[in-house]
Parts: structure tokens; C-alpha cells; sequence
């Protein structure tokens, strides 16, 4: 091994390293609290539905059908998930329930994303 | 392309799909769409030290095939193939410049280009930009699983016969 394959090495090793670590604090870092939640569901890109999650006051189930595939999504007060699908993976169901917005769920087979935002304080002031 | 050759790989072939095969027999580690062992990776790996890129490229374009129709779906098939070549072509430049040394390094940046490009394919797919919030995570699962498939390469590599080169 010569000099230069070292240096290249040493480089990459340190850039891989670098990743890690900066992917980490994002991982870490806090985001955004809100008091209320908002849940969207978007089907290939498109948002369908938009869902209050703190006005839900009884578990809901909703089908979320495209291509012959669906995804049945459940919303509880305060969470939502996906309880069955009939994609291979079933990696959505297995994501659970979410109620913040640290990660989506998402069924990448039938392109479906469901993800969880803090309510905007704009719309709150036009509830009053 | 001797027979001798031909066989070699065909063998490899088989080997990746077998290995494919109980990968997918595992169930998801973390419940992030896209992060999984990669174990394939190795023989991919494995041929790029001891033979070159063409053979690499072959074994994994067939295995990409196979799999697909044996286990897999049309949606799953776009997936593998474009994380499959991006990290294949990545692979193949610093094998290059790392004169085949250091096999973990090309294993990890491997690894990592694999989950960049099913994450643009992802969006892509969905149209969207919300899969970007698992960035950090498959950055981080794929440098790391590629390093882990990158070891086993490398001390598999010291395993096969000096001779492989027919």
C-alpha cells in the first residue's frame, strides 16, 4: 500500500466518520414541539387527507385504495398508523403509530406517506 | 470468457442469490423503510478484489434479475436496480483508487451511495420530499452495514483459492 492510497484512505475513512457523526445530531437534536397535532396522507405525492389528530375522539379506520393496492390507516386520539396493507413488506404497518413528527410512515410499494405536523400557529388563531 | 470462468461466476451468481434469499427471510431490523444487512454486498465485493469490475457488474446485474423475479415486484425492482448500479459504479471508482486495499472503505461508501439513490428513487416514486426525514438514519445504517459487509468481504476474500484468476 503506497503513500497516495494511504492519504486516499485516511480521506475517505475521515468523510465516512464525518457522516456519521453530523447524521447523528440530526438524529438527536430536538425539533419542533407543538400542543396539537396535525396528520397528513399523501398517495403518490398528492395530499388526500389532513386530519386534526388532537379533535379525534374515536379510533377511525380509512382506506386508502390506488392501483388495486390499499393501505388501511387507523387514527386514534392523538396517534395514527397503518394496522394492515397488502404490500410484501408490510414495513408500514410495522412502523406503528406515530403522534409527533420525527418520522413519517411510509409503504414505498404503494407510495404512500403519512406524516405528523405540529398544527400552524396561523390556523390556530383562526379557530378563536 | 473460459468455461472455467464462466462456472466461477455462475457459482458466485448463486451464492449472492442464496445469500439474498435468507436475508429477505429476515425480518426488518428497524422499522425504516430501506435499511437492511445488504449482505449480498459481499460477493459483489468478493469479486471486485479478486476479479475485476466487468465480473462484478456481471454477477450483480444477474443477481438484481433473478431476484427480482423470483422474490420481488416491478416497484422493488426499480429500487434494487438504481441503488444496485449507483453503489456498483461508486464501488468500482474507489476499488480503483484505493488500488483494492482498505475493501471496508469501499464496502461503507458503497453501503451509503446504495441508500442515497433508493432514497431519491423513493422520491421519485412518491413525489415527494417527506422521505427525506429518514436521511440521517440510512446514511448512518448505511455506512455502517456497508463497513460490516465490507470486513466480511475482505476476510472471505483470504479464504478462496489463489487461483481463481482462470
Amino acid at each position: 500500500m503506497d503513500n497516495t492510497t494511504k492519504k486516499i484512505a485516511a480521506v475517505v475513512g475521515a468523510i465516512l466518520f464525518l457522516l456519521v457523526c453530523i447524521s447523528s445530531l440530526f438524529i438527536l437534536l430536538p425539533r419542533k414541539a407543538g400542543t396539537s397535532y396535525t396528520a397528513e396522507l399523501y398517495l403518490q405525492g398528492t395530499l388526500v387527507d389532513s386530519i386534526d389528530l388532537n379533535a379525534v375522539t374515536e379510533i377511525q379506520t380509512i382506506e386508502l385504495s390506488a392501483d388495486g393496492h390499499t393501505n388501511v390507516v387507523e387514527i386514534r386520539p392523538g396517534s395514527i398508523g397503518i394496522i394492515s396493507a397488502d404490500c410484501p413488506d408490510q414495513i408500514c404497518v410495522h412502523q406503528g403509530f406515530i403522534s409527533d413528527s420525527a418520522l413519517p410512515i411510509t409503504c414505498l410499494p404503494h407510495g404512500v406517506i403519512i406524516r405528523v405536523r405540529p398544527t400552524e400557529e396561523g390556523e390556530l388563531i383562526l379557530t378563536y | 470468457m473460459s468455461t472455467r470462468k464462466l462456472t466461477a461466476l455462475a457459482l458466485f451468481t448463486t451464492i449472492s442469490l442464496a445469500v439474498y434469499a435468507i436475508e429477505c427471510a429476515i425480518p426488518p431490523l428497524v422499522p425504516i423503510p430501506g435499511i437492511k444487512p445488504g449482505l449480498a454486498n459481499i460477493i459483489t465485493l468478493i469479486l471486485l478484489k479478486r476479479y475485476s469490475s466487468k465480473e462484478a457488474a456481471l454477477v450483480l446485474t444477474a443477481r438484481i434479475l433473478l431476484s427480482a423475479l423470483l422474490f420481488g415486484q416491478a416497484v422493488s425492482l426499480f429500487y434494487s436496480v438504481c441503488g444496485g448500479l449507483v453503489s456498483l459504479l461508486i464501488m468500482i471508482l474507489f476499488n480503483r483508487l484505493l488500488k483494492k486495499h482498505c475493501l471496508f472503505l469501499t464496502g461503507s461508501l458503497g453501503g451509503l451511495f446504495h441508500n442515497l439513490a433508493q432514497l431519491l428513487a423513493a422520491m421519485l416514486i412518491t413525489s415527494s420530499m417527506a422521505v427525506l426525514a429518514y436521511l440521517p438514519h440510512l446514511v448512518i445504517a448505511g455506512i455502517l452495514t456497508g463497513l460490516f459487509t465490507g470486513f466480511c468481504a475482505m476476510y472471505a476474500a483470504k479464504f478462496l483459492p489463489k487461483d481463481l484468476h482462470a
